[in-house]
């Protein structure tokens, strides 16, 4: 068909560009892992500039997978987006469908809903765990200390003073120690990404077929039929778009763990590839393979998942 | 069982009232038709006997009971939208359960209520295809299959026909005529096609501006319009309307006549005029004639072999025992 070929050569420069801009990259990473390449090694110092002459085949890939880190990295990613997408999906749709209806001020709440998502994250995470997370100086501290005072002041007051004098002390919550990172992290990327699901479940909302909802409500379907039958499935293809867009974003966090904790307890994977970047560029490597390959598993499984309950 | 009154019903939103007064009542088993021109008040009539706006003074009576204040499921009415309103991830199968499943009915009977609806409506095969896959028509029969399911004690249709293409909406009418015929369930018919209204309706209910104008059956509107609106808004083409001296020298402040009641003859009729457009349909041929020294155009039904051209003379007499009069208010006279 000659009549194509003029479309198709003029295709060719974006699609080549593409390629290059994909490949390249990846090209350079798996090569990168196959070899041995570190940043500064003064007793070997060939290893410091990349060469086929460094061959190491799978040594990289090994060495990464016996990191007592790695598996930690993987588990925590995993952990942090998949907690991330539930809370955001369903604070979302709670939220969109609670603005959805007419009030006075709907304009200036729907705003005032929007603006965490323009917070940069290094920003937010600095703002939630010093300000808000802190357990002493943040709201969480101020909080707790006030709650304990109160309790202590009613302790001594008549008639119910035995019931509060049961009550423990509450301890604050250090946010920045191994066993509640992980949670911290959540904490303030879902406050971060819930108005972006908002946002777009809102959208998708106003589209809705009002129709559709008086035919349910003259077949006898109550408020929470309409929204199990109607509102749910209309929702089910902004739900993909947006477990798959947040999937990958929150796979590659790095900003707020960094922040929080130094990557103390709650490693990811690109914080564990931002660690061996430090001098070992080929593990870094190696680990930025297996972190394809994850978010590859994580996108195809994300997307069969919410595909089959939801388009039924 | 389906009377359906309404007593004085009236409707506003806002400060705007879009339906006055108003006292219509629907006997059982009746096909009523609300017809009238875009903006008149017939879908929020509709809406207001569904439950789906609340009224904002007086009641709605369905057989004898006050159903002013019971919620849209419990009136036992369904409804066909003109969209049709069709629940898009569901099979057909499981649109047309869904009110039986609201209801809480057993899946053996639902399945039995299914199959007799598609059975009747042609839909046995597509029972397990999805909305988008259907065309306009099956989907409409999808939602009346819905409808049925239900067992109303009437059915309110809005404008079910006006997505539809003109061949397929003069089938879709034969279908929901015959479907009244055997089932004898009270229907309430939405259009703004008044040929839709004469050939389904046993009452017409012409509304204007949340007026009712007249009630009464197709040939009654036809022959005895009570006003200038309805004689206008009732017949295809419409009805020639004359003013000045004709109609004074009738004694009226305007006359009315059919296109049809004007015979078309050789020369020396009452009227003469300069043939402007020629309409051809074979079966019969619409002159729209000017210079006639009555109206602006006047318009002629003759027999599909009148062999007249653009500029032709043409000699007319009109049927004096069928010309309508009306005062100056627009009201019949006599």
């Amino acid at each position: 068909m000659s009549d194509r070929r003029l479309p198709r050569l003029l295709q060719t420069p974006s699609v080549l560009l593409l390629l290059i801009w994909m490949l390249i990259p990846l090209g350079m990473t798996l090569y990168f892992s196959f070899i041995r390449y570190v940043l500064n090694n003064l007793r070997r110092p060939e290893w410091t500039t990349p060469s086929i002459s460094n061959w190491r085949g799978f040594g990289n890939y090994e060495f990464v997978l016996n990191n007592k880190d790695f598996l930690l990295a993987i588990q925590n990613s995993l952990f942090i987006v998949c907690s991330i997408l539930f809370l955001t999906v369903i604070l979302g749709i709670l939220i969109a469908v609670l603005i959805n209806k007419a009030f006075p001020g709907r304009g200036i709440v729907r705003v005032l809903l929007i603006s965490p998502f323009f917070v940069m994250p290094a920003v937010n995470a600095v703002l939630w765990i010093n300000m808000i997370l802190d357990p002493v100086l943040g709201l969480q501290g101020i909080a707790v200390a006030g709650l304990n005072e109160t309790i202590a002041s009613l302790q001594d007051a008549p008639v119910v003073g035995w019931f509060f004098s049961l009550w423990p002390q509450l301890e604050p919550i250090s946010f920045r120690a191994t066993q509640t990172s992980a949670y911290a992290v959540i904490i303030m990327v879902t406050w971060q990404w819930t108005p972006f699901a908002v946002l777009i479940f809102m959208t998708s909302l106003q589209s809705e077929d009002q129709q559709q909802k008086e035919a349910a409500i003259l077949d006898g379907a109550g408020a929470w039929s309409q929204f199990r039958f109607l509102t749910l499935p209309h929702l089910g293809r902004p739900i993909a778009i947006v477990v798959m867009i947040q999937a990958i974003f929150h796979l590659s966090l790095y900003a707020e763990i960094e922040i929080v904790s130094r990557g103390n307890g709650n490693k990811n994977l690109p914080y564990l590839i931002g660690e061996f970047a430090n001098n070992n560029i080929g593990a870094a490597s190696a680990t930025g393979i297996f972190a394809v390959i994850l978010a590859n598993i994580v996108a195809i499984f994300l997307l069969r998942m919410v595909g089959k309950t939801l388009m039924e | 069982m389906g009377r359906i009154v309404l007593e004085k019903v009236t409707k506003s939103f806002g400060d705007t009232q879009v339906i006055p007064p108003l006292d219509l009542t629907i006997e059982d088993g009746e096909f009523a038709v609300f017809v009238g021109p875009s903006g008149c008040g017939k879908s929020t009539l509709l809406r207001l006997i569904a439950g789906l706006e609340h009224t904002t003074s007086g009641k709605v009576l369905i057989d004898g009971e006050d159903m002013t204040e019971i919620s849209p499921s419990k009136r036992g009415l369904s409804m066909v939208f003109q969209t049709y309103a069709l629940y898009p991830h569901m099979t057909v199968r499981k649109n047309i359960a869904f009110p039986m499943r609201m209801a809480g009915l057993s899946e053996e009977e639902q399945n039995k209520k299914i199959e007799a609806a598609a059975e009747s409506l042609n839909l046995t095969d597509y029972l397990d295809r999805k909305p988008g896959q259907l065309s306009g028509g099956q989907r409409q029969r999808v939602a009346i299959g819905r409808a049925i399911v239900r067992d109303p004690s009437a059915f309110l249709f809005d404008e079910p026909l006006s997505n539809l293409d003109a061949a397929l909406r003069v089938g879709m009418r034969l279908e929901i005529t015959e479907m009244h015929e055997r089932m004898k369930t009270t229907m309430i018919y939405v259009t703004h096609d008044q040929v839709e209204a004469m050939t389904m309706a046993n009452k017409i209910v012409v509304l204007q501006a949340g007026v009712i104008e007249q009630v009464g059956t197709p040939l009654e509107l036809y022959h005895k319009p009570c006003n200038l609106f309805v004689a206008g808004f009732i017949g295809s083409p419409k009805m020639n309307f004359i003013m000045g001296t004709e109609a004074a020298h009738m004694g009226a402040a305007t006359i009315g006549i059919r296109p049809e009641h004007i015979d078309v003859v050789e020369e020396a009729g009452v009227w003469q005029g300069r043939v402007g457009v020629a309409e051809h349909l074979g079966s019969d041929t619409f002159f729209h004639i000017h210079d006639t020294g009555l109206t602006e155009t006047l318009t002629v039904r003759a027999p599909g072999d009148v062999q007249l051209k653009h500029g032709d003379i043409i000699s007319l007499n009109p049927r004096t025992e069928l010309i309508h009069k009306f005062d100056d208010k627009g009201l019949r006279i006599a």
